[in-house]
């Protein structure tokens, strides 16, 4: 796939960022011009003093960022030598920041549209420990074949496919595109695009609900037959969103490639708009973890994100960790397998204590059943009998479904060691199963709430350079857990073990 | 047979006890309970009529729960929170509620960190901070008197040093 050499590339001198980067600091002015002219549209022309002074302030801000961007510019240079990666940056404070190359975990090259309509990519290598401390280096913007000589520089190993695995792990089959409408983006998506178009509306000094459009066709529904309009607006919801997640899939997935592309570095290629190149070294990839979301595993889907270091901090984690798309649970599983270089362990279910599943038959009756009741209740005993109606009908309605998801949450409960393989299975809302490299285990946490420590639980905490970080083992027996602990990462808890006869 | 955690060997300086007291009172039970003094008052003055039933709502929602806090928390604290260090790992217990017990071995140690509070100077206590490359794997422990926290810091700057790492 990729222009990778077995010899490092050339060391180079000084050299600046693509003049290219100039054009691309103009691109957030796209966003406040277009919802000015949607304003001046929705208006008729009509701009009010606030729209003036927001157009003002725009003209003033974009002369200084077009001057501050032009100077640094002209102040940034790179250079790569034949052991580091050096960056000068700084107006006035000039700083240095040598990365040497061994030091480099992950690459990623991300080219949002704008980027790619000039024909440039942004650059960013993680280096160990840059979970916080920003360890991580950003070249703003590259010509795209300046970017991958660049990266195959930075993680040059000797070139050697894997032995004895197929490089090539998934590639993108349409068919998958059946699992899109049963992620979260069916519902999330249409309120995070409502919310977006009402604060920019908002912004420009609209209140939507003034339009008189909007008035009308909401007098409208409120006067027409309810329990036919009601649902046929949910439907058009549901539609919409499901039409917005398919979206989401193609554009995030399109060209979707994970391989193998050395025997030391894990490649995922993807997107439509946006693309995306993550490559991380598999020296960094502690674990795999196997996600099926309630609605997805309903429908037989799974998907594996990476758990890996050095991807930068919780949300960039989140982005570059994903290793493929929402599938059939058995590909997910294959490509888990392929991540890994071994089988997928799949833990023993339920060896967790009853005590486990009362604390989520409680929990659930607390959560979801309590509240709405409680509401409804109260309303109605204020307001209007036909609410404490529906406070029973309510009660009665969830107290099944929330002794079900409590009942699956205590069967999703599972752990155990699988050779070099610490697996751990938890969740119902979201099942997750995570498989995590013993030796990368770096610490123990034992916590346990009042009602916990009555009936005998404790909630197991791996600490991993990785990921998320750290990975609850919930709700053990508390007699089994320290010698579990002490079984998966030996030489941690062992000295302040006591043995009780 | 069954194997257990024991806790770890040393507790906190009692003086710990004082400084958490303080704290409640500067955070938590302090600004309840001057709300509800400064609710009585208003109601005394205006409301005379409300008294019957915003004093007895007052009592159990501030008043109370603030109480209870100042005198249990510090309490509970001392009982649970100790430490260890032993020859490969680093042993903490914390929590007054909620328990805590972390262990985390000296190979993966990156940094510690003696910090001394506003509050804790005035009491002569300490807190040590032992960071690993996970967020999941930092210790704090928490109400140690000045030269314990000198001299913890100090031998797990050493031991770490001994023990073979691999931090990164």
């Amino acid at each position: 796939m990729s222009t990778r050499t077995a010899r490092p590339v050339t060391t180079t001198g000084w050299r600046r960022l693509d003049r290219r980067t100039l054009l691309v600091h103009c691109g957030w002015l796209g966003a406040p011009l277009g919802s000015f002219a949607l304003a001046a549209l929705a208006t008729g022309g009509r701009i009010g003093a606030a729209g003036w002074v927001t157009l003002g302030c725009l003209a003033v801000t974009f002369a200084a960022i077009t001057a501050a961007g032009l100077a640094r510019w002209a102040r940034t240079d790179y250079r790569l030598t034949a052991d580091s990666l050096d960056l000068r940056t700084g107006l006035l404070t000039r700083r240095l920041r040598t990365v040497p190359l061994h030091r480099v975990r992950t690459v990623d090259l991300t080219a949002p549209p704008l980027h790619r309509l000039l024909g440039v990519t942004v650059l960013r290598a993680g280096t160990a420990g840059s979970g916080d401390s920003g360890g991580e280096l950003a070249l703003e913007a590259l010509s795209v074949r300046d970017a991958e000589l660049l990266r195959s520089a930075l993680l040059d190993r000797a070139a050697v496919p894997a032995p004895g695995t197929e490089p090539l792990l998934a590639r993108i089959d349409w068919r998958w595109l059946r699992y899109a409408p049963l992620t979260f983006w069916v519902l999330g998506g249409v309120l995070a695009v409502a919310g977006g178009a009402y604060r920019a509306l908002d912004g420009m000094g609209i209140e939507p609900w003034r339009l008189p459009f909007v008035q009308r066709a909401f007098t409208e529904f409120g006067a027409s037959a309810l329990w036919l309009t009601v649902p046929a607006a949910l439907l058009g919801i549901l539609a919409l969103g499901s039409l917005g997640a398919l979206g989401q899939y193609v554009e995030g997935w399109w060209n979707y490639r994970l391989e193998w592309a050395d025997s030391r570095t894990l490649s995922v290629r993807r997107g439509l708009f946006t693309t995306r190149a993550v490559t991380i070294e598999r020296d960094r990839l502690r674990g795999v973890v196997l996600r099926e979301p309630l609605l997805l595993r309903a429908g037989g889907g799974g998907y594996a994100k990476a758990v890996a270091g050095g991807l930068g901090n919780r949300e960039d984690n989140r982005r570059r960790s994903a290793l493929m798309p929402p599938a059939p649970r058995a590909t997910a599983v294959r490509v888990a397998a392929g991540a890994l270089r071994s089988a997928f362990p799949e833990p023993e279910s339920a060896r967790h204590p009853r005590a486990a599943l009362r604390r989520r038959r409680t929990r659930a009756l607390l959560c979801v059943t309590l509240p709405g009741t409680l509401t409804f209740a109260v309303l109605g005993a204020l307001l209007t009998p036909v609410l404490l109606h529906c406070a029973w009908v309510y009660a009665l309605t969830s107290t099944p479904v929330a002794l079900w998801l409590a009942r699956d949450a205590y069967r999703s409960l599972g752990h155990g060691l699988y050779g070099r393989q610490l697996v751990v299975r938890s969740g119902t809302l979201s099942r997750d199963t995570v498989v995590l490299e013993r030796a990368a285990v770096a610490a123990w946490t034992f916590s346990s709430s009042p009602f916990g420590r009555r009936a005998g639980l404790v909630t197991l905490t791996a600490a991993v350079a990785a990921g998320e970080d750290g990975y609850r083992i919930p709700d053990l027996s508390a007699t089994t857990a320290p010698a579990f602990a002490a079984a998966a990462a030996p030489g941690i808890v062992d000295e302040f073990l006591e043995r009780t006869p | 047979m069954t194997v257990r955690l024991r806790p770890p060997r040393h507790r906190v300086d009692p003086r710990a006890r004082r400084w958490w007291t303080a704290q409640a009172l500067l955070t938590v039970s302090g600004p309840a309970l001057l709300t509800a003094v400064a609710l009585l008052v208003l109601a005394l003055l205006f409301f005379a009529g409300a008294l019957p039933w915003l004093a007895p709502l007052i009592l159990g929602v501030l008043v109370l729960p603030a109480v209870g806090y100042l005198v249990a928390m510090p309490r509970l604290r001392h009982a649970v929170h100790a430490w260890e260090l032993g020859d490969a790992a680093v042993y903490a217990a914390s929590g007054w509620c909620w328990h805590r017990r972390r262990i985390a071995p000296l190979s993966r140690v990156q940094t510690v960190d003696t910090v001394r509070g506003p509050v804790q100077r005035r009491y002569g206590l300490a807190t040590v901070t032992v960071t690993t490359a996970s967020t999941a794997g930092d210790i704090r422990i928490a109400g140690l008197s000045e030269a314990d926290a000198e001299e913890l810091s100090r031998r797990i700057g050493h031991a770490a040093q001994a023990v073979p790492g691999d931090a990164a």
